[in-house]
């Protein structure tokens, strides 16, 4: 049994308009999985969904071997499942600091000032930044920062939609090489990402989503060759 | 005369911040205006009154018009419309809130806020109410400035209670919560926060400050049944000035408003007092919706 299995997901925001149509997928520790999919095809849908922000109409979200589908979005970080969604991800008005400790208050007492330690380790721009607001922060540390609230809780599994957005070239290999590091640390990522050739790189395996449907599936290295893909994305339909 | 604005306008002002911080906090938490807002004052007032009554008369505290019995009244009181405010929350706006209709919301509150009027005057009439009969004793701060002994311990009373308020929203986890909720509520569920306890909170919080509100003001003018109703456009005034969601923004807003009702009496005649904070308001919103303190638009 997997770290993270979801099966036959429908889920939309209104009842009756499913906007993720029966999507299954399985994550073991230590794994990156890529969503990929054109603008609409429902990867944030899907994210939010095993997240607990978009109402789950059919299916499962297994964590550990424990359903996820009555757990409330509030208590999921305490279930293992962290999750940055793809706007607004920081508490713009409230400082760096603040935005780590309300990460860490999730956790017992005594384990909050060594995660908080931790994740500015991982991310030391963050440290020289601690008093200042997020929303004044440039947009690659503002994603360090989403990141880094969404792991100081030691979540097993971690999904992030769209984390290298609007990031310049350089920087969006920065934060997807976090990600390995993170996942090197035991935790499954789940990421949904635009920036297909980075994100295979980094990636384990990939899922292509196209209209709520699961249109291609396999190992990273297998979709990178994919010509389908590569229509798909790479001087395709992406492209125009 | 323009000292006498000033603590005039500073006193009334105060009272108005502080029945405009659990505006503007449900209205930024919430997004939705809450007109029984101003109930919470009156039934504070009314409150207060009860009980004071219920300890007695005990000696007025030297220049004051009341004594300790109207003190305890006011933290018991606070306590009773923070109850108040909760449960008109849990049996009428949770319920709507789940259906997510904005403007069902708002005409709840105003059919709540005729309830609350209502049942005032149904149980105490529509006679004005004192909390005591003495007369306050007036003191002279400096040349042309003038103030009871009530009002100016209505007013540190008042600022104490902001203060407070302010800090335990700038510190306290609680306020941070509170803060992240009223920002991005999706986010903060994510983080691991219980949007319903910030909810509840906030609407305890806004009511005892309402309640301190009501009493002072029954202290320093009045109680009457509709004493809250007519505080409901300042109190709007406040929060829209101060920017919708911040708590520093209401308690200025607060301010601005008292000081410029004060100052329209003398300069434009006591009839257009009601209509000063509507032209702020207006103004504000026209000029700069977000609020001096740049919070949600209006
Ligand atoms: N809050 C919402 N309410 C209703 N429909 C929504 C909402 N958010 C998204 N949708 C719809 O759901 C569909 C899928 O959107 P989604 O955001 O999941 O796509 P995506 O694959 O993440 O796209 P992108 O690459 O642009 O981020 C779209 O048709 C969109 O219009
Ligand atoms: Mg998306």
């Amino acid at each position: 049994m997997s770290l993270l299995e979801v099966r036959d997901l429908v889920a939309g925001y209104e009842p009756g308009l499913p906007i993720v149509r029966g999507v299954g997928f399985a994550l073991d520790a230590g794994e990156i999985l890529v969503l990929l999919g054109p603008n609409g095809a429902g990867k944030s849908t899907l994210a939010r969904a095993v997240a607990g922000l978009v109402p789950v109409a059919e299916g499962t979200v297994m964590l550990g071997g424990g359903s996820l589908l009555a757990v409330p979005a509030h208590r999921r970080i305490g279930a293992g499942l962290g999750f940055v969604p793809q706007s607004g991800n920081v508490f713009a008005a409230l400082t760096v600091a603040e935005n780590l400790a309300i990460a860490a208050a999730v956790l017992p007492r005594a384990a909050r000032a060594g995660r908080i330690a931790a994740a500015l380790a991982l991310f030391p721009d963050l440290a020289a930044a601690r008093g200042r607001a997020a929303g004044l922060l440039s947009g690659g540390q503002r994603q360090m920062l989403a990141i880094a609230r969404a792991l100081i809780p030691a979540p097993r599994v971690m999904a992030l939609d769209e984390p290298s957005a609007g990031l310049a070239p350089k920087l969006v290999g920065t934060v997807l090489a976090k990600l390995r590091e993170i996942a090197a640390g035991g935790v499954a990522v789940l990421l949904v990402e635009q920036n297909v050739r980075a994100a295979l790189a980094v990636a384990d395996r990939a899922m292509v989503l196209v209209e709520g449907r699961v249109a291609h599936a396999g190992t990273a290295a297998a979709l990178r060759d994919d010509p389908r893909v590569a229509a798909l994305y790479l001087g395709g339909v992406r492209a125009a | 005369m323009i000292g006498q604005i000033l603590i005039d306008g500073i006193t009334s002002g105060a009272m108005i911040g502080l029945g405009a911080i659990g505006l503007t906090l449900t209205c930024g938490l919430l997004r939705f205006a809450n007109f029984a807002q101003g109930e919470f004052a009156t039934w504070g007032a009314y409150f207060a009154l009860l009980i004071a009554g219920a300890l007695g008369g005990a000696a007025p505290l030297g220049p004051l018009t009341f004594g300790w019995p109207l003190l305890a009244a006011l933290l018991i009181s606070m306590g009773l419309t923070a109850l108040l405010a909760w449960s008109l929350d849990a049996v009428l706006f949770r319920r709507l809130r789940r259906h997510g209709n904005a403007i069902v919301l708002v005409i709840a509150s105003f059919g709540a806020s005729l309830a609350l009027r209502s049942a005032v005057e149904f149980l105490f009439g529509p006679e004005p109410y004192y909390y005591s009969r003495d007369i306050a004793m007036t003191l002279r701060l400096a040349p042309g400035m003038r103030a009871t002994a009530d009002q100016l311990v209505v007013l540190a009373l008042a600022l104490v209670l902001m203060l407070a308020m302010h800090l335990l929203l700038a510190r306290t986890p609680l306020g941070r919560a509170m803060r992240a909720v009223s920002e991005n509520p999706d986010l903060a569920r994510l983080a691991g926060i219980d949007a319903a306890r910030v909810v509840r909170a906030t609407w305890l919080l806004g009511g005892a400050l309402a309640a301190a509100a009501g009493v002072f003001l029954g202290v320093t003018v009045q109680v009457r049944p509709a004493m809250g109703f007519e505080l409901l456009l300042p109190l709007f005034a406040a929060a829209i000035l101060g920017g919708i969601g911040s708590v520093p923004g209401a308690m200025v807003g607060g301010l601005v408003i008292g000081i410029a009702e004060a100052a329209a009496v003398p300069l434009a005649g006591a009839q257009y007092r009601a209509a000063v904070a509507f032209v702020v308001m207006l103004a504000m919103l026209l000029v700069r919706p977000r609020g001096l303190f740049g919070g949600r638009a209006a």
